[in-house]
């Protein structure tokens, strides 16, 4: 019974994020509208038959922008978490594992990202690379490497001990390899756990991110943007922040539930949420 | 241990340092500064200048970071652009205002979250468990304003039981300042359960599983005490190292929750700083970030070791 | 058990106090307004670290010797007569009787004198000295007191605008204060100045009250912008500070503000429906325009800069961004202005076939524009997302760049753009309205146009004090605006307040700053 339940809950999670995915993908090729066609005659109507979820300011689709927004807030969620946990599991794997002064002037560096305001920080990173998803791309990578880098340290120094590490230096690896093929791979356990939350992360902190005034430039639509823009008309319109609202609130609860089965099958001794 | 204390310490120095460098050359080189702000579209060449030496803009940089840094060892965090105010009160009236709520919501959610967690655990895959993590998943996935703007509209506007803006302190009086309160730390307590169930179950679940407990069962100690004395301490050592992080980053996150409840606290200082070029109230709000941002680290760091016997010093 | 049940209802019965305490503590009181600031004041000193709603609150407390009339014109204020000399270089004015000063002392010639070498003392910032010190338009060489009623400027150069700049609000309206508002070391203190409301408190980054002067010598008469008739009908004005737009909405609908200045456009039907508040709208003088950048190596060519007019259906985008509560404008001098002509009114009417006549003979070849806009203010945002829709049309391809306020004034500042969507503040005279955009660019990178010949008229105009003669040469230098398209001009601002339903004798006006006398509840 508890086997059956804790697999349902991994499908229910893998069958959300399948279909969300796939919407997304669908929307690079087709959707019911141009989502930047603008047409000032339907501004700001409720669903309808030919506008399943109405539409906006601009009389814009906003169905269309949902899809399309799936594209690019999935885009920009998935290269900042690979970038934060690319950056994250060298630091973090470096630093634990040679212990020494590089540790420190890794941990100075990771606690430097930390201590920096988000806001600060994509303002700055969007002045230099242009206001932009690659600007937000790398604000979010940067802001996320500390987390990864402090489980991978955390997980690769209570490894660094264990036996077979021992044994890899004895026979007369390098550290490098010793690092490559007996540390890394035990880290890839809480990595793949952290990873899905973080996914989640970045979502709310690109919707936070546009709310405050930076975020995706429109008028290219992500869930962030439209549900920041949908604000100004939560009376009159509501369909304009419940239609990204809800799809930003069912993504994350997919992954989570993805999540919980990830984190069953690969180490269910973990404690990351 | 001693030793390792005052070298983690001692660490901590040099990384202020470059949180400070960093900041202050960071918002010096984004364009636009605050005298071109005050002079807006009829700024001429002349009056800026003027205005700006006035402001002591002019100097190099690395003079005004020196000056800067020079002043803040004596105590004097300088003045805010944008009134005159000295930044230094100002930083800790503000920080009154976040780490109240901050606090409070934190607080309250662990109240929640941990015994949740643990009767989650406790029953897990049974109906109660499922409610309980759909329930914290669902919380969790909302984004903070959204849920504050949903509050503010049902409970504010709707219903007219809670003002929808202006800030009370409540040192200058409590009940009234508590009902502005309410809403912004609700919202936070709401997102903030969420996360702290899951994690109080998660790492409760492990617990459970530990060889002590069963033997406890087995010598026939009753369910609930073996909840209080076997589980919950364990459970708790992990779930206090994320309240850590969650602290940490909930001082960024806390500048959109301001906005919407219109609090004059730290986070929209920052914000409004930030956009209003406001030089000395950025690097002030920076440096107390950051300090706080260590020494909260700090604590995880030194904490690792108690928690986690597998981490060695 | 019995216990828990306890606790519950004594827990229910404190918070039912609680909200009743509260319910009392923020509802309406009868004695005061309560009004939403955007952004808290930056000081309480007129005309020195200023903004839009520093002035506004500051001009309830302070006056000059003249001040704007409701149709923007100048009138007298502090001063009963103003004569001025035939050759323009000696102003005269007569102060009226029986005005105080908010500390009881009566206003002198003195405190005039006192007043105006403050200004003109380069120490203060006052930010309207490059126009008295030689700089701008003209160079204040004495201000004497000739008796205890009589004010006597002496001047180095005529000028047209002399009055006007006086008045102007971002010069905190030249106000005549008393010598206590400084402190004994000579710092800035308060102001006591001779308004309707005096200095109460301010609560910094929350909220400033100003209380009734009871003393205060009103003119006779109704309302009349700055001057005519105004008493203080409430005790108190409370100030609040509060950014974020959707709040203050929220506030204004929830009863826990009477006054919302600066209602977007998008917001005024929504509050027409509703019953507990109302909309009060006057057309107001911020021009909504796009620049372009006529030295830009692709925008140089005006073929392209006109084919960008042509391509943009100009009604349409200011019917769409402000719901139609906002009236067209091709001109750089406001519609609600006097010397606002038929002539004026032309513009440009949309037509593709020959903006992509244009483009070809140009030899464009879709090379992308930059259009740089901000999120700050959604009227302009949007109103640059429509242009980049209609001008894909005749195949004219535009990239938003969205910037933060700050950065896109500083690219304004330096001319470092292609286009870019922006609001210039009022202009209450038309010269001024010309000076703002047109200049040489080798000095002054922010100006939009650059041109000998308009810079020759423009000066005549500040010149000549004749109304015709000054209508003419506006007249000229707007067709020639058509013809070089240096920008294009989208509408003017509207001052839209909202106010609760029992707000009584409120009026939106051009400069569209909130006034709190002749207010009640």
């Amino acid at each position: 019974m508890k086997a059956f339940f804790k697999h349902k809950n991994g499908l229910i999670g893998g069958a959300m994020i399948g279909f969300i995915f796939v919407v997304a993908l669908a929307a690079f090729f087709w959707t019911p509208y141009n989502p930047l066609a603008i047409n000032l005659h339907i501004r700001l109507q409720p669903p309808s038959a030919t506008h399943w979820l109405g539409t906006d300011e601009f009389g814009r689709d906003v169905l269309s922008r949902v899809m399309a927004g799936a594209a690019a807030s999935g885009t920009v969620a998935l290269l900042s978490v690979i970038s934060a946990v690319g950056l994250g599991l060298f630091m973090g794997v470096v630093a634990g594992f040679f212990r020494n002064w590089v540790d420190r002037v890794l941990m100075a560096i990771n606690d430097t990202l930390l201590a920096f305001p988000g806001i600060l920080f994509a303002l700055g990173v969007m002045m230099i690379v242009g206001a932009n998803k690659w600007g937000i791309i790398i604000a979010l990578g940067l802001a996320y490497t500390p987390t990864v880098v402090r489980v991978v340290r955390g997980t690769v120094l209570s490894i660094r001990e264990k036996e077979y590490v021992e044994a890899s230096r004895m026979i007369g690896n390098s550290e490098l390899v010793t690092m490559l093929r007996h540390v890394l791979p035990n880290c890839a356990a809480p990595v793949a756990v952290l990873t899905t939350s973080m996914v989640g992360w970045v979502l709310l902190s690109e919707s936070a991110l546009s709310f405050l005034g930076l975020g995706v430039p429109p008028p290219a639509p992500t869930w962030g943007n439209m549900l920041a823009s949908s604000r100004q008309y939560m009376q009159s319109a509501v369909w304009l922040s419940l239609a990204p609202g809800l799809c930003i609130a069912l993504t994350l609860l997919g992954i989570n539930l993805l999540g919980d089965a990830v984190r069953d099958k690969l180490d269910p001794r973990m404690v990351v949420a | 241990m001693l030793s390792y204390i005052a070298r983690r310490v001692a660490l901590t120095v040099p990384t202020l340092l470059l949180v400070m460098v960093a900041v202050f050359a960071l918002i010096h080189l984004i364009p636009g500064d605050p005298a071109q702000l005050m002079l807006g579209d009829a700024a001429d060449d002349a009056t800026l200048s003027q205005l700006r030496q006035h402001l002591g803009l002019d100097r190099p940089l690395t003079v005004q970071f020196a000056r800067w840094l020079l002043n803040v060892v004596h105590g004097d965090f300088g003045h805010s652009i944008t009134n005159g105010l000295p930044v230094l009160p100002l930083l800790l009236e503000r920080i009154q205002v976040s780490g109240t709520i901050i606090l409070a919501a934190v607080t309250l959610a662990t109240l929640i979250a941990v015994p949740a967690g643990l009767i989650a655990a406790w029953k897990q895959n049974q109906t109660v468990d499922v409610a309980i993590v759909a329930g914290a998943t669902l919380l969790l996935s909302i984004p903070s304003f959204w849920l504050g703007l949903l509050l503010m509209l049902q409970f504010g506007l709707k219903l007219g039981w809670l003002p929808v803006v202006g800030y009370v302190p409540l040192s200058e009086n409590f009940s009234e300042g508590l009902l502005y309160l309410l809403l912004p730390i609700a919202t936070l307590v709401m997102i903030e359960s969420g996360i702290l169930t899951r994690m109080s179950r998660a790492s409760a679940i492990d617990v459970l599983r530990l060889e002590y407990v069963t033997h406890a069962r087995a010598k026939g100690v009753s369910e609930s005490q073996v909840l209080r004395r076997h589980v919950f301490p364990n459970a708790f050592g992990p779930t206090l190292t994320m309240i850590g992080v969650i602290l940490g980053n909930l001082l960024g996150g806390i500048a959109v929750l301001e906005t919407v409840f219109t609090l004059p606290g730290i986070g929209r200082l920052l914000v409004d700083a930030i956009y209003a070029r406001d030089y000395p109230v950025v690097q002030g709000v920076m440096l107390l970030t950051a300090l706080t941002y260590v020494f909260i680290n700090l604590i995880i760091d030194l904490c690792y070791p108690i928690f986690d016997p597998r981490v060695t010093t | 058990m019995i216990f828990n049940r306890s606790i519950a209802f004594a827990l229910s019965v404190g918070l039912v106090a609680l909200f009743v305490q509260v319910s009392l503590a923020y509802a309406q009181d009868g004695s005061a307004l309560r009004v939403r600031l955007s952004s808290d004041i930056r000081s309480t000193d007129p005309g020195t670290n200023r903004d839009d709603n520093t002035d506004a609150v500051v001009l309830h407390m302070v006056e000059g010797l003249v001040a704007l009339r409701e149709d923007t014109s100048v009138g007298p204020m502090l001063a009963s007569k103003i004569v001025a000399s035939s050759d323009g270089l000696r102003y005269t004015f007569t102060l009226r009787d029986g005005v105080k000063f908010h500390n009881g002392a009566p206003l002198t010639a003195a405190d005039v004198v006192w007043s105006w070498k403050r200004y003109l003392d380069p120490a203060t910032g006052w930010r309207c000295l490059p126009e008295f010190d030689g700089r701008g338009m003209t160079k204040v060489l004495a201000v004497e007191a000739t008796n205890p009623k009589t004010v006597v400027f002496k001047l180095e150069r005529p000028t047209s605008l002399f009055l006007t700049t006086m008045a102007r609000t971002d010069c905190g309206g030249a106000g005549i204060l008393h010598s206590s508002s400084l402190d004994s070391d000579g710092r800035w203190k308060q102001p006591v100045g001779t308004g309707p409301y005096k200095f109460g408190q301010w609560k910094k980054g929350q909220y400033i009250d100003l209380v009734r002067f009871e003393n205060y010598a009103s003119l006779n008469g109704p309302r009349d912008g700055y001057t005519g008739g105004k008493k203080a009908e409430v005790e108190k004005v409370h100030f609040m500070v509060i950014p974020d737009e959707i709040a203050g909405k929220t506030a204004l609908y929830a009863g826990a503000i009477d006054v919302f200045p600066e209602v977007r456009s998008a917001d005024i039907a929504e509050i027409q429906k509703k019953p507990q508040v109302k909309i009060e709208v006057a057309p107001a003088m911020d021009m909504y325009a796009f620049l372009i950048q006529t030295r830009d190596p692709v925008l140089k060519d005006v073929r392209i800069r006109r084919a960008l007019a042509l391509s943009l259906d100009l009604p349409a985008i200011t019917e769409a961004v402000t719901e139609g509560v906002c009236q067209p404008n091709s001109s750089a001098i406001p519609s609600s202005s006097m010397y606002y002509s038929t002539v004026q009114r032309l513009g440009y009417r949309r037509d593709i076939a020959q903006a992509k006549r244009l483009l070809a003979d140009a030899g464009y070849n879709g090379e992308p524009i930059k259009m740089i806009t901000n999120k700050r203010h959604s009227e302009s945002f949007d109103s640059a997302v429509l242009a980049q829709a209609m001008a894909a049309e005749a195949g004219i391809r535009i990239d938003l760049e969205v910037l933060d306020w700050a950065t896109q004034l500083d690219r304004y500042t330096k001319g470092k753009y292609q286009t870019m969507a922006f609001i210039y503040s009022a202009r209450l005279d038309p010269s001024l309205s010309y000076e703002m955009i047109s200049g040489p660019k080798s000095t002054q990178p922010r100006k939009v146009w650059d041109d000998s010949l308009v810079q020759e008229k423009l000066a005549e105009s500040t010149r000549s004090s004749d109304r015709a003669k000054r209508q003419v040469l506006f007249d000229e230098l707007h067709r020639k605006m058509l013809e070089d398209v240096p920008f294009i001009v989208l509408f003017n601002s509207v001052d839209a307040v909202g106010l609760r339903a029992n707000v009584v004798g409120y009026k939106s006006w051009a400069p569209a700053k909130p006034r709190l006398w002749n207010v009640h509840l």
